[in-house]
Protein backbone atom coordinates (compact mmCIF):
# COMPACT_ATOMS: atom_id res chain seq x y z
CA UNK A 1 0.00 0.00 0.00
CA UNK A 2 1.50 3.22 -0.73
CA UNK A 3 0.29 6.88 -0.18
CA UNK A 4 1.15 9.67 -2.18
CA UNK A 5 2.16 13.19 -0.52
CA UNK A 6 3.31 15.75 -3.08
CA UNK A 7 4.37 13.31 -5.37
CA UNK A 8 6.51 11.19 -3.35
CA UNK A 9 5.79 7.73 -2.63
CA UNK A 10 5.34 6.36 0.80
CA UNK A 11 5.09 3.22 2.26
CA UNK A 12 2.37 2.72 4.67
CA UNK A 13 4.56 0.63 7.64
CA UNK A 14 6.91 4.06 7.21
CA UNK A 15 7.30 6.40 10.14
CA UNK A 16 6.24 9.68 9.52
CA UNK A 17 8.72 11.60 10.78
CA UNK A 18 11.34 9.44 9.42
CA UNK A 19 9.73 9.12 6.27
CA UNK A 20 9.10 12.86 5.38
CA UNK A 21 12.38 13.34 6.51
CA UNK A 22 14.09 10.88 3.60
CA UNK A 23 12.01 11.91 0.60
CA UNK A 24 12.38 15.69 0.79
CA UNK A 25 15.34 17.38 0.31
CA UNK A 26 16.51 20.43 2.58
CA UNK A 27 13.90 19.02 5.53
CA UNK A 28 15.31 18.80 8.85
CA UNK A 29 14.83 16.72 11.61
CA UNK A 30 13.85 20.27 13.52
CA UNK A 31 11.34 20.47 10.58
CA UNK A 32 9.33 17.24 10.61
CA UNK A 33 9.34 17.50 14.62
CA UNK A 34 7.71 21.07 14.16
CA UNK A 35 5.56 20.10 11.68
CA UNK A 36 4.22 16.72 13.43
CA UNK A 37 3.84 18.71 16.51
CA UNK A 38 1.66 21.45 14.98
CA UNK A 39 -0.44 18.87 13.66
CA UNK A 40 -0.87 16.65 16.46
CA UNK A 41 1.45 13.51 15.61
CA UNK A 42 2.53 11.43 18.33
CA UNK A 43 6.31 10.48 17.46
CA UNK A 44 5.55 6.89 16.52
CA UNK A 45 2.90 7.26 13.99
CA UNK A 46 3.00 5.52 10.77
CA UNK A 47 1.68 6.53 7.31
CA UNK A 48 -0.62 4.09 7.06
CA UNK A 49 -2.57 5.83 10.10
CA UNK A 50 -2.93 9.15 8.81
CA UNK A 51 -6.28 10.29 7.70
CA UNK A 52 -7.02 12.46 4.35
CA UNK A 53 -7.30 15.50 6.36
CA UNK A 54 -3.73 14.80 8.52
CA UNK A 55 -2.32 14.70 4.57
CA UNK A 56 -3.95 17.65 3.65
CA UNK A 57 -2.13 19.17 6.56
CA UNK A 58 1.21 17.82 5.96
CA UNK A 59 0.88 19.13 2.32
CA UNK A 60 0.07 22.69 3.47
CA UNK A 61 2.40 22.62 5.75
CA UNK A 62 5.45 21.86 3.86
CA UNK A 63 4.70 24.10 0.84
CA UNK A 64 5.45 27.18 3.08
CA UNK A 65 8.75 25.83 3.57
CA UNK A 66 11.65 25.76 1.02
CA UNK A 67 12.20 22.14 0.24
CA UNK A 68 13.65 19.97 -2.59
CA UNK A 69 14.03 22.13 -6.09
CA UNK A 70 14.25 25.51 -4.83
CA UNK A 71 16.54 24.39 -1.68
CA UNK A 72 18.97 23.15 -4.37
CA UNK A 73 18.75 26.52 -6.55
CA UNK A 74 19.33 28.61 -3.50
CA UNK A 75 22.61 26.25 -2.94
CA UNK A 76 23.54 26.16 -6.11
CA UNK A 77 23.43 30.02 -6.54
CA UNK A 78 25.22 30.26 -2.96
CA UNK A 79 28.04 28.64 -4.46
CA UNK A 80 27.87 30.31 -7.74
CA UNK A 81 27.80 33.50 -5.90
CA UNK A 82 31.12 32.54 -4.41
CA UNK A 83 32.49 31.46 -7.25
CA UNK A 84 31.91 34.79 -9.17
CA UNK A 85 33.17 37.28 -6.83
CA UNK A 86 36.30 34.66 -6.81
CA UNK A 87 36.65 33.72 -3.47
CA UNK A 88 39.08 30.83 -2.06
CA UNK A 89 35.77 28.64 -1.55
CA UNK A 90 34.35 29.17 -4.82
CA UNK A 91 37.63 27.74 -6.05
CA UNK A 92 37.50 25.00 -4.01
CA UNK A 93 34.13 23.99 -5.33
CA UNK A 94 35.26 24.43 -8.75
CA UNK A 95 38.17 22.27 -8.16
CA UNK A 96 35.61 19.53 -6.67
CA UNK A 97 38.08 19.85 -3.73
CA UNK A 98 37.24 19.93 0.35
CA UNK A 99 35.91 23.69 0.93
CA UNK A 100 36.78 23.83 4.83
CA UNK A 101 39.91 22.93 5.00
CA UNK A 102 40.04 19.60 5.20
CA UNK A 103 42.92 17.20 4.12
CA UNK A 104 42.82 15.85 0.42
CA UNK A 105 46.34 13.77 0.57
CA UNK A 106 43.92 11.02 0.84
CA UNK A 107 40.11 10.79 1.54
CA UNK A 108 38.24 13.95 0.43
CA UNK A 109 36.01 11.40 -1.64
CA UNK A 110 32.15 13.20 -0.67
CA UNK A 111 33.91 16.55 -2.06
CA UNK A 112 35.21 14.73 -4.95
CA UNK A 113 31.73 13.45 -5.66
CA UNK A 114 30.07 16.65 -4.74
CA UNK A 115 31.85 20.13 -5.20
CA UNK A 116 31.50 21.41 -8.51
CA UNK A 117 29.89 24.73 -9.58
CA UNK A 118 26.26 23.15 -10.68
CA UNK A 119 25.82 20.93 -7.65
CA UNK A 120 23.92 18.21 -7.76
CA UNK A 121 22.89 15.29 -5.58
CA UNK A 122 22.21 14.90 -2.14
CA UNK A 123 25.09 14.47 0.58
CA UNK A 124 25.06 11.17 1.38
CA UNK A 125 22.13 8.96 -0.13
CA UNK A 126 24.18 6.13 -2.30
CA UNK A 127 21.98 5.51 -4.46
CA UNK A 128 22.00 9.23 -6.26
CA UNK A 129 25.77 8.49 -6.27
CA UNK A 130 25.23 5.53 -8.59
CA UNK A 131 22.10 7.69 -10.65
CA UNK A 132 23.40 10.48 -11.19
CA UNK A 133 27.01 11.11 -9.67
CA UNK A 134 28.98 8.74 -11.42
CA UNK A 135 27.77 8.76 -14.93
CA UNK A 136 27.05 12.50 -14.97
CA UNK A 137 30.73 13.32 -13.85
CA UNK A 138 31.81 10.96 -16.77
CA UNK A 139 30.14 13.26 -18.82
CA UNK A 140 31.08 16.39 -17.64
CA UNK A 141 34.63 16.30 -16.86
CA UNK A 142 37.74 14.86 -17.70
CA UNK A 143 39.14 11.35 -16.21
CA UNK A 144 43.17 11.11 -15.84
CA UNK A 145 45.75 12.42 -14.27
CA UNK A 146 45.71 15.74 -15.28
CA UNK A 147 41.74 15.77 -14.94
CA UNK A 148 41.39 18.33 -11.98
CA UNK A 149 43.55 20.56 -13.31
CA UNK A 150 41.90 20.80 -17.45
CA UNK A 151 38.77 20.93 -15.64
CA UNK A 152 39.43 23.97 -13.58
CA UNK A 153 40.72 25.50 -16.54
CA UNK A 154 37.71 24.96 -18.66
CA UNK A 155 35.94 26.13 -15.82
CA UNK A 156 37.67 29.63 -15.84
CA UNK A 157 37.88 29.92 -19.56
CA UNK B 1 25.46 43.95 3.78
CA UNK B 2 24.52 41.32 5.81
CA UNK B 3 25.44 42.15 9.11
CA UNK B 4 24.83 38.31 10.62
CA UNK B 5 26.71 37.04 8.37
CA UNK B 6 29.63 39.20 9.23
CA UNK B 7 29.41 37.91 12.67
CA UNK B 8 28.75 34.43 12.03
CA UNK B 9 30.84 32.17 14.71
CA UNK B 10 31.98 35.70 16.51
CA UNK B 11 30.75 37.18 19.77
CA UNK B 12 28.75 40.03 19.01
CA UNK B 13 30.24 42.04 20.98
CA UNK B 14 33.36 41.83 19.84
CA UNK B 15 32.51 43.16 16.10
CA UNK B 16 33.80 42.10 13.29
CA UNK B 17 37.32 41.84 12.70
CA UNK B 18 38.94 45.64 11.92
CA UNK B 19 42.45 46.28 10.92
CA UNK B 20 42.97 49.85 10.68
CA UNK B 21 43.32 50.89 6.93
CA UNK B 22 43.97 53.80 5.47
CA UNK B 23 40.38 53.87 3.99
CA UNK B 24 40.13 57.78 3.08
CA UNK B 25 42.91 57.83 1.97
CA UNK B 26 42.05 55.23 -0.91
CA UNK B 27 38.48 56.44 -1.86
CA UNK B 28 40.27 59.74 -2.01
CA UNK B 29 42.83 58.92 -4.51
CA UNK B 30 41.72 55.58 -6.01
CA UNK B 31 44.73 53.82 -4.92
CA UNK B 32 45.38 50.38 -3.87
CA UNK B 33 45.84 49.60 -0.71
CA UNK B 34 48.91 47.34 0.18
CA UNK B 35 48.52 45.01 2.91
CA UNK B 36 49.63 41.63 5.03
CA UNK B 37 46.19 41.72 6.76
CA UNK B 38 44.64 38.61 5.41
CA UNK B 39 42.62 38.51 8.25
CA UNK B 40 40.80 41.48 8.09
CA UNK B 41 36.97 41.14 7.64
CA UNK B 42 35.68 43.43 4.49
CA UNK B 43 33.13 46.17 5.20
CA UNK B 44 30.53 47.77 3.38
CA UNK B 45 33.27 51.27 4.21
CA UNK B 46 35.94 49.12 1.58
CA UNK B 47 33.19 48.63 -1.54
CA UNK B 48 34.64 49.87 -4.46
CA UNK B 49 38.51 50.24 -2.98
CA UNK B 50 41.51 48.38 -4.67
CA UNK B 51 43.24 46.00 -2.43
CA UNK B 52 46.98 44.08 -2.94
CA UNK B 53 46.77 41.59 -0.37
CA UNK B 54 49.42 39.55 0.41
CA UNK B 55 49.84 35.74 -0.70
CA UNK B 56 52.85 34.42 1.12
CA UNK B 57 54.85 35.69 -1.89
CA UNK B 58 53.66 38.42 -4.03
CA UNK B 59 50.73 40.85 -3.81
CA UNK B 60 47.29 39.56 -5.58
CA UNK B 61 45.61 42.90 -6.82
CA UNK B 62 41.60 42.84 -7.01
CA UNK B 63 38.73 45.22 -6.18
CA UNK B 64 36.51 44.73 -3.64
CA UNK B 65 32.34 44.08 -4.94
CA UNK B 66 29.37 44.38 -2.58
CA UNK B 67 28.70 40.78 -2.78
CA UNK B 68 32.39 40.17 -0.93
CA UNK B 69 31.29 42.41 2.18
CA UNK B 70 31.21 40.03 5.16
CA UNK B 71 34.35 37.82 3.89
CA UNK B 72 37.96 38.14 4.71
CA UNK B 73 40.31 40.06 2.37
CA UNK B 74 42.89 36.46 2.70
CA UNK B 75 39.43 34.67 0.45
CA UNK B 76 40.63 36.38 -2.47
CA UNK B 77 44.30 35.73 -2.24
CA UNK B 78 45.01 32.06 -3.17
CA UNK B 79 48.03 31.13 -0.95
CA UNK B 80 48.82 28.15 -2.95
CA UNK B 81 49.59 27.03 -6.68
CA UNK B 82 48.25 23.88 -7.95
CA UNK B 83 50.77 21.11 -8.94
CA UNK B 84 51.06 20.83 -12.66
CA UNK B 85 53.64 18.51 -13.85
CA UNK B 86 56.27 19.08 -16.25
CA UNK B 87 58.35 16.26 -18.60
CA UNK B 88 61.79 17.75 -18.02
CA UNK B 89 63.61 19.16 -15.60
CA UNK B 90 65.27 21.79 -17.82
CA UNK B 91 62.10 23.54 -18.38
Amino acid sequence: MVTTIMGKPFRAKELVTIGLKSKFYGLSEHDVSKVCSKLGFYPKMRIHQLTEQQILGITKELSDLTIGADKKAIIRSNIALKRTIGSYAGMRHALGLPVRGQRTKTNAKTARRLNRIERRGYATSTNQYNAIGLQESFHHSEQGVFAGFKNFMRILI
Amino acid sequence: MRITQILSGRSVWKGPHIVPLPIGHALKTGSPIRTNARSCTILPQFVGIKFQVHNGKEYVAFEVTEDMVGSKLGEFAPTRKRFSYTQTKNK
